[in-house]
C-alpha cells in the first residue's frame, strides 16, 4: 500500500528533514513511527498526503507514484488516506456529526448512506450522543475521537494518524488502540507517529525510529 | 441560546432528506452562501450598493437613449421644410411657386402661407395680437411649408438644394435639422455608454475578487481543512460562487429599485418644463426586459467576478 524506496525531502532553506528512507506497509499491516519532535515524522506523513512534495526517490501510495501526481489528482488521493491530526483540525462552526460527515460531503455520498456511516464511526470512538455539539465544547481527548471518527468514516485504504494518543489517557489510549487494530483486521494500512513509548512497548506491531530524518531503526514484529 | 441553535441545526439536520438531488446540493450550499451574506450585513450591504451603482451609470445613458429614440420616432414623421419668400413676390406669385413645387417627386404636399395669414396664426398663437397690430409693417414674410416624400437624409438635402436656386426663394429653412442633431447627439451617448460599461464591468471584476478574496482569507483554517479531507477546489469554490452570484443579483435588482427612484424625481421635475411645450411627453423607465437584462448582466459579472478570483486565491490556500 505504502511502498518508500530512497525517500528524501530538502526543504527550500537547504535543511535535509528526511534522507534515504526505505520501507514498505502493505494491506493489512500497521507500523508506528517514533523518533524526537523534529525527527521528520511529520514530513513524512505529509509527504504521503502530498502536501509536500518529495525531493529524492520513489514515494508510491496505493499503487500511485506521488512523483507524478498533478494538482488536480490530489484531492482524489487524500480521499483514499484517512488522517488523524496531532491539532485535530475540526471545523468550529459545524458539529461533531457535520465534522465526521465532511469526507462523505466531499465525495458526494448519498445522503441517508452517509448518516448511517457517520453514526457507525462516531460509535465506534463512543461519541455518539454528541454528535449535535459543536467541537469546542468537547475535551481535548474528545476532539481527537471525533478527528479518527471523520479519519476513518470513509473507509480508507490507509489510515496515517499524527500523534492520535497525544491528549489521551492510557485508558483512552488503549481504546483508540483497538479501533485502529480493528482496521487492521479488515485490511486497512495503518502508519501511526507517535512519541508514547510506553503504548508502543504494549503492543507488538513494526517501530520505524526516525532521527535527524535517517531511519535508525526498523523493528519487526516480535523483536522489541 | 447555544441550546436554540443546536436545536435548529438538529432540525436541519434531520430536513436533510432522504433523496437529496444534486439540485438540492446546490440549494443548500446556495443558502449558507445567503446566511453568510445577511451575517455580515453592513460589509455586504456596501458591496451590493457599489454594485448597483456601478451597473446604474451606464444603464441610465443607455434609458436616456432610448428616449431620445422614441423622441426622434416621433419626430421624423414629421420633417418639414419651409421656404421663406422673397418680400417683392406678390401673393399670386407666391401661390404659383407653391404650384409648381407639387409637380416635383420628392414632395408630398406643399402650402403657401401669406405674410398676412402669418402674421394672424402668429398673433393667435403668440397672444401678443395688440403688439402686432400695433406695427406699421407687417415683419413676418410669405411661406410655402413643405413635407417632403421622403425621410432620407440626402434626398431631403438634394430636395433642399433644388429649392434654394428658385428665385422667388429668400432663404430656407429645414426644420430636420434638429432630428439630425439630437440623432448624432444620440450615437454619442450610445458609445459613452458602452465605453463606461466596459469601464465599470472591469472595476466590478475587480471589487468582486476583492471582496471574495477577504471572504476565503477569513474561512482559511476551514479551506484548509477541507483540503485536507480531499476537497477539490470546486468543492471549495462553489459557495464563493454563490456569493458572487447572489452580490450580482441583489446589486441588479437595487440598480433597478434606484431607477425608479430617479425617473419618479425627474418625471415630475420634468411635468414643468414639459407642460410649456404643450406636450406629453414622458420619460420612460427601463421597462421589464432592460430590468431583467440588468439583473442578468449583474449575475453574470458577479459569478464571474466570483469564478476568477476564487480559483486564484484557493490555490494559495494549502494546508
Amino acid at each position: 500500500m505504502i511502498k518508500i524506496n530512497k525517500l528524501s525531502k530538502r526543504y527550500g532553506d537547504g535543511q535535509d528533514a528526511l534522507t534515504d528512507i526505505n520501507f514498505e506497509i502493505g494491506k493489512g499491516e500497521m507500523s508506528f513511527v517514533t523518533g524526537h519532535s523534529g525527527a521528520g515524522k511529520s514530513t513524512l506523513l505529509k509527504l504521503i498526503l502530498a502536501i509536500e512534495k518529495p525531493s529524492g526517490g520513489d514515494l508510491i501510495v496505493n499503487g500511485l507514484n506521488l512523483n507524478k501526481l498533478s494538482r488536480r489528482e490530489i484531492p482524489y488521493h487524500r480521499r483514499k488516506i484517512g488522517t488523524v491530526f496531532q491539532d485535530h483540525q475540526l471545523l468550529t462552526d459545524r458539529t461533531v456529526f457535520e465534522n465526521v460527515l465532511l469526507p462523505l460531503e466531499i465525495s458526494g455520498f448519498p445522503v441517508e448512506d452517509a448518516k448511517r456511516r457517520v453514526r457507525a464511526a462516531l460509535d465506534k470512538v463512543g461519541l455518539l450522543k454528541k454528535e449535535k455539539i459543536f467541537p469546542a465544547a468537547l475535551s481535548g481527548g474528545e476532539q481527537q475521537r471525533v478527528g479518527i471518527a471523520r479519519a476513518v468514516v470513509n473507509r480508507p485504504s490507509i489510515i496515517l494518524a499524527d500523534e492520535p494518543t497525544g491528549n489521551l489517557d492510557p485508558n483512552l489510549s488503549a481504546e483508540v488502540m483497538k479501533v485502529f487494530e480493528q482496521f487492521k483486521n479488515v485490511g486497512v494500512s495503518l502508519l501511526v507517529a507517535s512519541h508514547d513509548t510506553s503504548l508502543i512497548k504494549t503492543l507488538n506491531y513494526r517501530v520505524i525510529h526516525l532521527d535527524h530524518g535517517r531511519m535508525v531503526n526498523d523493528i519487526g514484529i516480535g523483536n522489541e | 441560546m447555544n441550546k436554540v441553535k443546536t436545536a435548529n441545526r438538529q432540525n436541519q439536520a434531520s430536513h436533510r432528506g432522504n433523496d437529496v438531488s444534486p439540485l438540492q446540493i446546490h440549494r443548500k450550499i446556495a443558502l449558507d452562501s445567503a446566511k453568510r451574506l445577511i451575517l455580515s450585513p453592513l460589509s455586504s450591504s456596501m458591496t451590493i450598493v457599489v454594485i448597483a451603482v456601478s451597473l446604474l451609470l451606464p444603464a441610465l445613458l443607455f434609458g436616456l437613449n432610448e428616449n431620445l429614440q422614441s423622441i426622434l420616432l416621433e419626430f421624423q414623421n414629421s420633417a418639414r421644410i419651409t421656404l421663406f419668400l422673397d418680400n417683392s413676390v406678390s401673393e399670386s406669385q407666391g401661390q404659383k411657386v407653391s404650384d409648381n413645387l407639387l409637380t416635383d417627386n420628392a414632395i408630398q404636399s406643399a402650402t403657401y402661407v401669406s405674410a398676412t395669414k402669418a402674421l394672424e396664426e402668429f398673433s393667435l398663437s403668440s397672444g401678443l395680437g395688440e403688439v402686432l397690430r400695433s406695427l406699421s409693417s407687417n415683419p413676418l414674410p410669405a411661406a410655402v411649408i413643405i413635407t417632403p416624400a421622403t425621410l432620407n437624409t440626402g434626398e431631403i438635402n438634394a430636395l433642399s438644394q433644388r429649392l434654394e436656386t428658385i428665385s422667388e426663394v429668400d432663404f430656407i429653412q429645414l426644420d430636420s435639422q434638429w432630428i439630425n442633431r439630437l440623432s448624432a447627439l444620440s450615437d454619442l451617448i450610445s458609445i459613452i455608454g458602452q465605453l463606461l460599461a466596459a469601464i465599470v464591468i472591469t472595476g466590478l471584476f475587480f471589487i468582486i475578487g476583492n471582496t471574495i478574496k477577504l471572504s476565503i482569507e477569513n474561512r482559511r483554517q476551514e479551506i484548509q481543512v477541507i483540503k485536507l479531507v480531499g476537497g477539490t477546489d470546486i468543492y471549495i469554490a462553489r459557495p464563493f460562487l454563490y456569493t458572487g452570484l447572489l452580490f450580482g443579483i441583489l446589486g441588479g435588482s437595487v440598480a433597478v429599485f434606484l431607477q425608479l427612484i430617479i425617473l419618479m424625481v425627474l418625471n415630475g421635475s420634468l411635468q414643468e418644463l414639459i407642460q410649456l411645450y404643450n406636450s406629453n411627453f414622458e420619460l420612460r423607465g427601463f421597462g421589464f426586459f432592460n430590468s431583467l437584462s440588468l439583473v442578468i448582466t449583474g449575475a453574470l459579472v458577479g459569478w464571474l467576478g466570483a469564478f476568477l478570483a476564487s480559483f486564484r486565491y484557493i490555490r494559495g490556500v494549502n494546508p
